[in-house]
């Protein structure tokens, strides 16, 4: 299915523009106050390239923080069922950064398996995500910690890498991909598939942290209840905000909102961080101490996602790391844990 | 989107039947709406929705061999729990299930079976118990040891005379604390197991209360020379959506929704996060 085209630069706006009047809306990176966010576009020129990343990465386009999951009416003594309306148009989110798209291909994943999750297969199913590659990484990014590059492709259905005056190296990894590529194939110019390596490269010398962490932490009981996850704990407030950042945690609640006529059903961003997320009607808690509902979280993304699916379920975004608010950093947190491992005889 | 693609959209169920049972403790019988199909097994669990406030997963009581009336004994406990108990005969409820795994009640045919229930925990071992008794003569000796914290909290009462009285059955009970009228046995289930001490020999346990109870339980069992692999337990995590994606019950790389709730010892063993 690879396939290589090139987009001149100047032919990129025309493509966007192009692509803002056909059937499918259009999400790009936007500028809003401080940050640049993924919002639908309503002109080109609100279309920024200059980020080294979005505010969020683009999961609530796929998996919202709210959203209803059932409607239901009170008829009498009975119950009226109904669906969410869940009418959506075909998309297209343009600039979403390699390591955010990864973030899909986890969610994926997580959604498709064990009985699929037809609220997120098919916002997924009906967007199209062209990929940007990364040339200028921040310094709390790690994706190639992780497994990943600046450059990878898994999750884009379109890869767009800057090569320079040349424009950008259009990679088609799927048949989504394909699909946008057939029909706006003037914008791209045929050619051979150039390497991305020396970009790749560049990209990956501005990174200060290049820790090896691909191989997740293998666990042992002794590594299970070391006293090294109180004291990386010791600081966490809870608060949740490195979940609700993260382009891979997925752990949701689900509330009803109701009045005299019916109600909603919704499901709600959750995090393990939260001290009520395991705590059973009956007060007993399997997690009652922060310590283990933080090693929950880095043990669920560098051991126990890696041992069903083969992947770490963490990308390497850094968006926890620059949001904590006190400074907690899953990075030297996986490599102190790392460490701990491979100290095989300790006093 | 497709009513059937929803997979967080409860079957309408109408409550048919509610019986106080013990204190707090309630035995809600229900009908699916429309004759839907409802195919599930001894050890499966469901969410119920009372609507307006919330829903909760629960073990199924009831087997599909003896009635199509699907039973929960529930304990008012929970939000969900109270809203439940509040609710009269006729009422609609959501049903959301059948879900999990199940006891491998054929595999552990021609055994002897001990069943071991604490509490609420007694809910999803009802089935286990109803399914051996209606198929006597596959399984060997039935031992039911069975336990609450008082009298007035012990299930099933009044099936206790039918299951003592089913051949090769035995049935003991026990409470922690008794009251004035309680001539039976006082102490824990594991005091209990210590004194009729059921024969490891080609017999499983299966094992369902409060994580307290499990844990010493297991122990128990063990100096009784059960091994790992004849030990099974139904785990009780906080659920959410039941199919592996919220991440609530999630143990190690399993799940107790998709993986469980059903577990041999052997894998409930390996677990460095145990609920238990």
């Amino acid at each position: 299915m690879m396939a290589c085209r090139m987009l001149r630069p100047e032919k990129l706006e025309e493509w966007l523009a192009e692509l803002l009047r056909s059937e499918r809306r259009l999400i790009a990176p936007q500028r809003q106050g401080e940050d640049v966010v993924f919002q639908p576009v309503q002109t080109v020129d609100d279309i920024t390239l200059d980020y080294i990343n979005t505010r969020w990465p683009v999961k609530a386009w796929f998996f919202p923080p709210s959203e209803p999951v059932l409607r239901y009416r009170y008829q009498g003594s009975g119950v009226e069922l109904e669906q969410p309306n869940m009418a959506l148009e075909p998309r297209v989110i343009f600039g979403v950064r390699p390591c955010d798209a990864a973030g899909l291909a986890i969610l994926d994943q997580v959604f498709n398996s064990d009985g699929e999750d037809e609220f997120y297969t098919r916002r997924r199913t009906m967007t199209t995500i062209v990929g940007l590659s990364c040339t200028h990484p921040a310094a709390s990014c790690f994706c190639t910690s992780v497994g990943l590059s600046p450059t990878a492709s898994a999750g884009s259905d379109l890869l767009l890498t800057p090569m320079g005056d040349a424009g950008y190296l259009v990679e088609t990894l799927t048949a989504r991909g394909e699909q946008l590529l057939w029909e706006y194939g003037h914008y791209f110019a045929a050619g051979e598939c150039r390497s991305k390596e020396a970009v790749t490269e560049a990209a990956e010398a501005r990174m200060s942290r290049q820790a090896a962490l691909a191989q997740g932490i293998e666990l042992s009981e002794r590594l299970f209840e070391h006293p090294i996850w109180a004291e990386v704990a010791r600081k966490c407030l809870g608060c949740g905000v490195c979940a609700y950042v993260c382009p891979t945690c997925h752990c949701f609640d689900i509330v009803d909102d109701s009045d005299a006529w019916g109600g909603v059903r919704c499901r709600n961003w959750d995090s393990c961080g939260f001290s009520l997320f395991t705590r059973h009607a009956s007060g007993h808690n399997p997690r009652p101490q922060q310590d283990s509902r933080y090693r929950q979280r880095v043990l669920h993304k560098f051991s126990y996602f890696p041992q069903r699916w083969g992947r770490l379920m963490c990308v390497g975004c850094g968006r926890c790391v620059t949001n904590c608010p006190v400074n907690m950093d899953i990075y030297a947190t996986a490599q102190a844990v790392l460490q701990v491992q491979g100290v095989k005889h300790e006093t | 989107m497709n009513e059937r693609d929803n997979p967080l959209r409860p079957y309408p169920g109408r409550l048919v039947g509610i019986k106080n049972i013990a204190q707090d403790i309630k035995l809600f019988q229900i009908e699916l709406k429309d004759g839907q199909p409802f195919d599930y097994r001894p050890g499966q669990f469901a969410f119920l929705s009372a609507f307006g406030v919330g829903e909760a997963p629960f073990g199924l009581a009831s087997t599909a061999e003896r009635s199509p009336v699907l039973e929960f004994a529930i304990n008012r406990i929970g939000t969900v729990t109270d809203a439940l108990h509040s609710l009269e005969p006729g009422a609609v409820v959501g049903v959301r299930g059948p879900l999990g795994n199940w006891f491998p009640l054929e595999e552990i045919k021609g055994r002897n079976v001990v069943v071991l229930g604490g509490g609420i925990g007694g809910a999803p071992l009802r089935p286990v118990i109803h399914s051996i008794l209606d198929h006597r003569d596959d399984y060997g000796k039935l031992t039911i040891l069975w336990a609450a914290r008082t009298p007035s909290l012990l299930i099933f009462t009044d099936e206790y005379e039918q299951w003592a009285a089913a051949p090769d059955t035995e049935l003991h009970v026990t409470v922690d604390e008794g009251d004035e009228r309680w001539s039976g046995h006082v102490g824990l289930i594991t005091q209990l197991l210590e004194r009729v001490a059921p024969s490891p020999e080609n017999a499983v346990a299966i094992i369902c209360g409060p994580p307290i109870m499990i844990k010493f339980t297991l122990l128990t069992l063990e100096k009784l020379k059960f091994q790992p692999q004849q030990m099974l337990m139904t785990l009780e995590a906080k659920m959410k959506c039941g199919i592996g994606k919220c991440g609530r019950c999630n143990m190690g790389e399993k799940f107790v929704c998709v993986h469980g709730p059903v577990f041999w010892y052997t894998e409930v063993a390996r677990f460095l996060e145990s609920f238990v």
